[in-house]
C-alpha cells in the first residue's frame, strides 16, 4: 500500500518552508519524486548491461501572479528547496501572463483510498532482479533451442510528493515490474523472430518464465513468406494493440491537441467511432495497470471514460489546460516542466475492457488477413486524420480461412486511428498491462480483430 | 568533484574487479524556452547533477548510478554496480574483451563560446520568442504558434582504474519556430529553420542570434497556410530532390543507427532493434552509388556530437564510414571493436546523463559535400518533386524500409521549382535508396544540422547527434501525397 499522508510543519519540513515563505501574490506547488529503478538488459543470450539507478527529482513551480516559470534540481535539502524556488520565480517574473490560469487547488476533500503497492518489489534488490532475467533467458532457450535471446527485466518504484501553497500536500507510489523478450534466429534466411512482454504492480506476478516461452512460440517454425501490401483484417496482439492505444492517447485524448485543434477526435467528441464493444477509460487506480493516486498536480487520480462503449469522450486537462479551455481540470497533468510542460495533459493508464474471445477465435473470425504480434518504430503521419505508420516486427503471420497458415515477412502499415477503431470486429478475453519504460505509461489491453488495415510497403524480413 | 570520482574507484579497485570507470556530471543544465500563442508552455531551468559508476569483471559489466554526490552515497553506488556485475557474471561463460587504449591523462576539453548562453538575461531571451511567435501568425488559420529555445550544459569529470581522466564543459543552443495551420481536419505544420524545435549548434548564444528566428516567422506562418490550399503530393515513381535538413535526418536513420556496431552486433536487438549491415561487410559492402561519402567525426567544430573524449575515455576521433559508396567503418566501444577484432575503438561511447551507462552512440555522422550546385541539381529533372523539414519518420528494426513524410514539397518541372505540394510522404529500401543517389549537392548546400534527441538504450537515454548534409538528388523513388 502506499505511504499515508505525512502532517508536516514549516519548521520541520523543507518542502512547507519553500512553500512557505514565498511574499503575497506569489505562489507555488512542488514535486519531490524518489526514483529507484534496476534495468537488467540482456542480449546474445546473456546478460549485458546491468544497471542501477536511485535518484531525487525536485520540481518547482512558481505562479506569480499569474506568471508561471518551473525550476528542477536533484537537491531536496531546505537551501536546495528555496534555491529551485527562487530559480522557478525568477522565470515566472519573465514569463507571459497565464492570464486564465486558475490558481492552485486546496487540499481539501476526503483522502481516497490508497491503490496498490508492492514495498518487495520497489525493495528488490539487484540479485532478485537478476534471477528473473535468468528466468526468462531458461524459458526462451528451452523453448528456442539455438535461438538468440535479448529483453530486459525492469523492477523499481516511484515515490512521489506534490504540495503547493493552497494546501494541497498529498504523497503517492507506484511500483512497476516488466519484462520483454526477444527470440530470434538472425542466421536464417530470412530471419525470424518472436517477442513477448508485460508488467505488473507486484513482481511476484510477473510471469516472467511464460514471457520466455510466449516470444520462443512466437518464432516463425518456416521461413516467412513475401506478402504485398494492402487492405487486410488483422488480428493485432497486445503489445500492437497497446502500441496503437498509446498514440490514440496522445493524437485523440490529450488537452493541448483540442486546445489548439489538431487532435483527431476533436470533432467527435460524444458520437460513436468505435463499436459498443469498445470501452476505454484511463484508470490509474486501477489493479490492472501499474496503480498511482495523484498526478503531478496532486489531484486525486480517477476513472476517466475515454471510449464509453464506442462514443468518444472528452480529452483530458492539467491546471493550465483546463484553464485556457475553461474547463475543470481532469486530473491527467504531467510534470510541468519541459519537455513535459509542451505536451500538456495525456492520459497514461488506459485500460481497454476485454472481450470473450480466445486467440484462436479472433483468428476464426478473419477468412484473409494478419496475424500481428508488435508494431516498431510508429510515428504520426498526419495529426487532424490521425494516421500512424509503423513496421509489423517479431511475428508477422497470414490468416486464412481463420487459421493461420504461414509466417510472412514484415510490412508497413500507414493507417488512420479513427479508422482501426471503427473496425474493431471482436475483443480477446485475455488483457495484459503492458507499461513503456519504468511505467511512465502503461496501457492494458486485450488483442483484437480488426476489419480493415492499410499495409503500404513491405521489407526484405 | 575529483575526490568522489577517486572514492569510486578506489572501492571498485578495493573489490578486485577488472576495470572501473567513474564519471561525476555537475551540473548538467537545461534552459527550455517554449511559448505558444503568446504564453509560455514551458519556461523551465532544469539543473541536476549525479555519478555514474561503471565496473567490468572478467565476464559482465555492472553499472550503477545516483544523485546524491557525498562519498558515502558514491561508495555505496560503487558496491551495487559490483554486485550487479558479479551477479550477472555467474551465468557467463566466456570472458569479456576490450581494446586497450592510450586514454586520456589530465584532459581538458571545453567548447568555445563567444557569448555564454548562460549569462543571457532570460528576459531578451523570451522576448525573442515572443516577437518571432506572434509574427508566425500571418494568417487567421494559424491557428497554434511556437517557439522555442533550449541550451544545455554538462560539466563533467572521467576517472578510470586505468590512470585516465578528463573533465569536459559542452555548451550547445539552438532555437525555432513553428506555425501550424488548420482547416478541417487538414492540418498543416510548418517550421524554420527544420522541425523538432529547430537548428541546434554546440555554440554559445551567438548561433541563436544567427538563426533570424523573427525573420523567418512570417514566411514560416505564410507557408503553413499556403500548405492549406496546395494540392497533395502526386503519386508515383519520380526524381527527388531532397533538402539538407531533411537528408540529415535520412541519413541519421538510415546511415548512422545502421552502423552502430553494438547494433549489428545484436546488443540492441530487444530494444532498438538490430542492423541490415553484418560485421564481416565493412570493407566490401555497396551501400550507395559512388556519390556517396560518409564520416563519423567527433572532432567537427560546431557539432553536437563533437567532444574531446568519450565516456570510456577515448579521444573523440573521424573515422571513415562509406568511401565512394562501399562501407569501409562502423561506429564502435571498447568492446564492440575488440569483439570485431579491431585493434581500437572508435571513441563513440556516450552516456545521457552521469546517472546512465555508455552507449554506442553516433557523433558527427555526415554526408560529404559533392560538386553540383543547387541549379545544377535541378538541371536534367523534367519532372520531380523537391521535399524539406521532417514531420514523419519511420524505419524498420533492421533499418532497411524507411517511410519519411515532410512538411512541405514542391514541383519541379523542366529543371524549374514549381508549385508547393502538401503531405509528400517517401519511402524506400537503404540500400536501393542510396543506390538511386546520382547527384550530391556542393558546399553551398551543405550544413551541420543538431538532432537533440536521438533516444537508444534501457533506460532510454537522450543523445545530441550532429548531421552535416547537403542538398542530394535521387531516382526513381516512391512518392505519394497523404497517408
Amino acid at each position: 500500500m502506499t505511504p499515508g499522508p505525512r502532517s508536516r510543519t514549516a519548521r520541520a519540513d523543507p518542502v512547507a518552508g519553500a512553500l512557505s515563505g514565498m511574499p503575497d501574490g506569489v505562489r507555488g506547488d512542488v514535486r519531490v519524486i524518489e526514483r529507484t529503478w534496476t534495468t537488467i538488459r540482456f542480449a546474445n543470450g546473456r546478460i549485458h548491461q546491468p544497471h542501477f539507478e536511485r535518484s531525487t527529482h525536485v520540481s518547482f513551480r512558481v505562479a506569480d501572479g499569474q506568471r508561471l516559470g518551473t525550476a528542477t534540481s536533484v537537491d531536496d535539502t531546505a537551501a536546495g528547496l528555496v534555491s529551485v524556488r527562487d530559480s522557478a520565480r525568477s522565470l515566472a517574473r519573465i514569463a507571459p501572463a497565464e492570464k486564465k490560469f486558475p490558481g492552485f487547488p486546496s487540499g481539501s476533500g476526503r483522502d481516497r483510498t490508497p491503490v496498490d503497492f508492492s514495498d518487495s518489489t520497489a525493495e528488490l534488490s539487484p540479485e532478485k532482479a537478476t534471477q528473473i532475467a535468468e528466468e526468462v533467458l531458461a524459458a526462451a532457450r528451452e523453448g528456442a533451442p539455438g535461438a538468440r535471446i535479448a529483453g530486459v527485466v525492469i523492477v523499481g518504484s516511484e515515490r512521489r510528493r506534490v504540495a503547493n501553497s493552497s494546501g494541497l500536500d498529498r504523497t503517492d507510489a507506484f511500483s512497476s515490474a516488466q519484462a520483454s523478450v526477444l527470440v530470434d534466429r538472425p542466421d536464417r534466411d530470412p530471419p525470424v523472430s518472436g517477442w513477448s512482454e508485460g508488467g505488473h504492480w507486484d513482481h511476484r506476478r510477473l510471469d516472467a518464465a511464460r514471457l520466455g516461452t510466449e516470444a520462443a512460440e512466437r518464432m516463425a517454425r518456416s521461413d516467412p513468406e513475401p506478402v504485398e501490401p494492402g487492405e487486410y483484417a488483422v488480428v493485432l496482439r497486445g503489445p500492437a494493440m497497446a502500441e496503437a492505444l498509446t498514440f490514440l492517447a496522445n493524437l485523440g485524448f490529450a488537452g493541448l491537441g483540442e486546445l489548439e485543434g489538431w487532435s483527431c477526435l476533436r470533432r467527435f467528441r460524444g458520437r460513436r467511432v468505435a463499436p459498443e464493444s469498445v470501452h476505454l477509460v484511463d484508470d490509474p487506480r486501477s489493479s490492472a495497470t501499474i496503480p498511482f493516486a495523484i498526478d503531478q498536480e496532486g489531484m486525486w487520480t480517477h476513472r476517466f471514460p475515454l471510449l464509453d462503449h464506442g462514443i468518444a469522450g472528452p480529452a483530458v486537462t492539467d491546471l493550465v489546460t483546463a484553464g485556457r479551455l475553461g474547463r475543470a481540470p481532469t486530473g491527467h497533468a504531467l510534470p510541468p516542466e519541459a519537455p513535459w510542460g509542451a505536451f500538456g495533459a495525456e492520459p497514461v493508464r488506459l485500460i481497454l475492457a476485454p472481450g470473450s474471445a480466445s486467440e484462436e477465435e479472433l483468428i476464426r473470425t478473419v477468412r484473409r488477413g494478419l496475424l500481428v504480434t508488435r508494431f516498431h518504430y510508429v510515428r504520426i503521419v498526419d495529426l487532424g486524420r490521425g494516421i500512424i505508420t509503423g513496421m509489423t516486427r517479431d511475428g508477422t503471420y497470414r490468416i486464412e480461412n481463420g487459421e493461420i497458415a504461414a509466417p510472412v515477412r514484415n510490412l508497413r502499415f500507414t493507417e488512420s486511428l479513427l479508422t482501426l477503431l471503427k473496425g474493431i470486429l471482436l475483443l480477446g478475453k485475455e488483457t495484459r498491462a503492458y507499461p513503456l519504460e519504468r511505467a511512465v505509461s502503461t496501457v492494458t489491453t486485450p488483442s483484437a480483430a480488426v476489419k480493415s488495415f492499410r499495409f503500404t510497403s513491405a521489407t526484405l524480413f | 568533484m575529483e575526490d568522489l570520482v577517486r572514492t569510486a574507484l578506489a572501492v571498485a579497485e578495493a573489490a578486485g574487479v577488472r576495470y572501473a570507470d567513474a564519471r561525476v556530471v555537475s551540473p548538467a543544465r537545461t534552459l527550455h524556452y517554449d511559448v505558444r500563442n503568446g504564453q509560455a508552455q514551458a519556461l523551465t531551468d532544469a539543473r541536476s547533477e549525479s555519478v555514474g559508476v561503471r565496473v567490468r569483471t572478467d565476464r559482465a559489466w555492472g553499472f550503477a548510478g545516483t544523485t546524491e554526490l557525498t562519498p558515502a552515497a558514491v561508495r555505496q553506488t560503487a558496491r551495487v554496480a559490483i554486485r550487479l556485475a558479479r551477479a550477472a557474471g555467474t551465468s557467463v561463460d566466456a570472458k569479456l574483451v576490450v581494446t586497450e587504449e592510450g586514454t586520456a591523462r589530465d584532459g581538458r576539453y571545453a567548447t568555445p563560446l563567444a557569448q555564454d548562453p548562460f549569462d543571457v538575461p532570460g528576459e531578451e531571451i523570451v522576448r525573442l520568442l515572443r516577437g518571432a511567435e506572434a509574427r508566425l501568425h500571418a494568417t487567421r488559420e494559424v491557428k497554434s504558434g511556437n517557439a522555442s529555445f533550449q541550451a544545455w550544459e554538462e560539466t563533467k569529470w572521467f576517472g578510470s582504474t586505468e590512470g585516465a581522466s578528463y573533465t569536459s564543459r559542452i555548451v550547445s543552443v539552438g532555437a525555432g519556430v513553428s506555425a501550424t495551420a488548420i482547416r478541417g481536419s487538414n492540418v498543416q505544420r510548418r517550421s524554420g529553420p527544420t522541425s523538432f524545435g529547430g537548428d541546434y549548434h554546440q555554440a554559445g548564444f551567438e548561433y541563436i542570434e544567427g538563426l533570424r528566428l523573427s525573420d523567418r516567422a512570417e514566411v514560416v506562418g505564410r507557408e503553413a497556410s499556403a500548405l492549406l490550399d496546395a494540392p497533395a503530393c502526386p503519386t508515383g515513381s519520380t526524381t527527388l530532390v531532397l533538402g539538407s535538413d531533411q537528408l540529415a535526418l535520412q541519413v541519421h536513420e538510415s546511415v548512422g543507427h545502421a552502423v552502430e556496431l553494438d547494433r549489428i552486433q545484436g546488443s540492441e536487438a530487444g530494444f532498438a532493434g538490430t542492423s541490415w549491415v553484418a560485421s564481416s561487410g565493412i570493407g566490401t559492402l555497396r551501400y550507395g552509388s559512388d556519390a556517396m561519402n560518409v564520416v563519423a567525426d567527433a572532432t567537427e567544430p560546431g557539432g553536437l556530437g563533437t567532444f574531446g573524449w568519450d565516456d570510456e575515455g577515448v579521444p573523440g576521433q573521424r573515422t571513415p564510414i562509406i568511401e565512394r559508396g562501399t562501407l569501409v567503418g562502423a561506429l564502435s566501444s571498447r568492446e564492440s571493436a575488440a569483439e570485431l577484432g579491431l585493434a581500437r575503438s572508435g571513441g563513440t561511447m556516450r552516456a545521457g546523463g552521469g546517472d546512465r551507462s555508455p552507449l554506442v552512440r553516433m557523433t558527427n555522422v555526415d554526408l560529404l559535400p559533392g560538386d553540383h550546385s543547387l541549379a545544377e541539381l535541378l538541371t536534367g529533372v523534367r519532372e520531380g518533386v523537391y521535399v524539406e523539414t521532417n514531420r514523419s519518420w519511420s524505419i524498420d528494426d533492421k533499418r532497411l524500409n524507411f517511410q519519411f513524410g515532410c512538411e512541405v514539397g514542391r514541383r519541379i518541372v523542366k529543371g524549374e521549382l514549381g508549385e508547393l505540394v502538401r503531405n509528400p510522404i517517401y519511402a524506400g529500401m537503404g540500400p536501393t535508396f542510396w543506390s538511386s543517389m546520382d547527384a550530391v549537392g556542393d558546399a553551398s548546400t551543405w550544413h551541420l544540422w543538431g538532432v537533440p534527441n536521438c533516444g537508444k538504450g534501457q533506460p532510454v537515454q537522450i543523445a545530441r547527434v550532429g548531421h552535416g548534409a547537403p542538398i542530394a538528388r535521387f531516382r526513381d523513388v516512391a512518392v505519394r501525397g497523404g497517408g
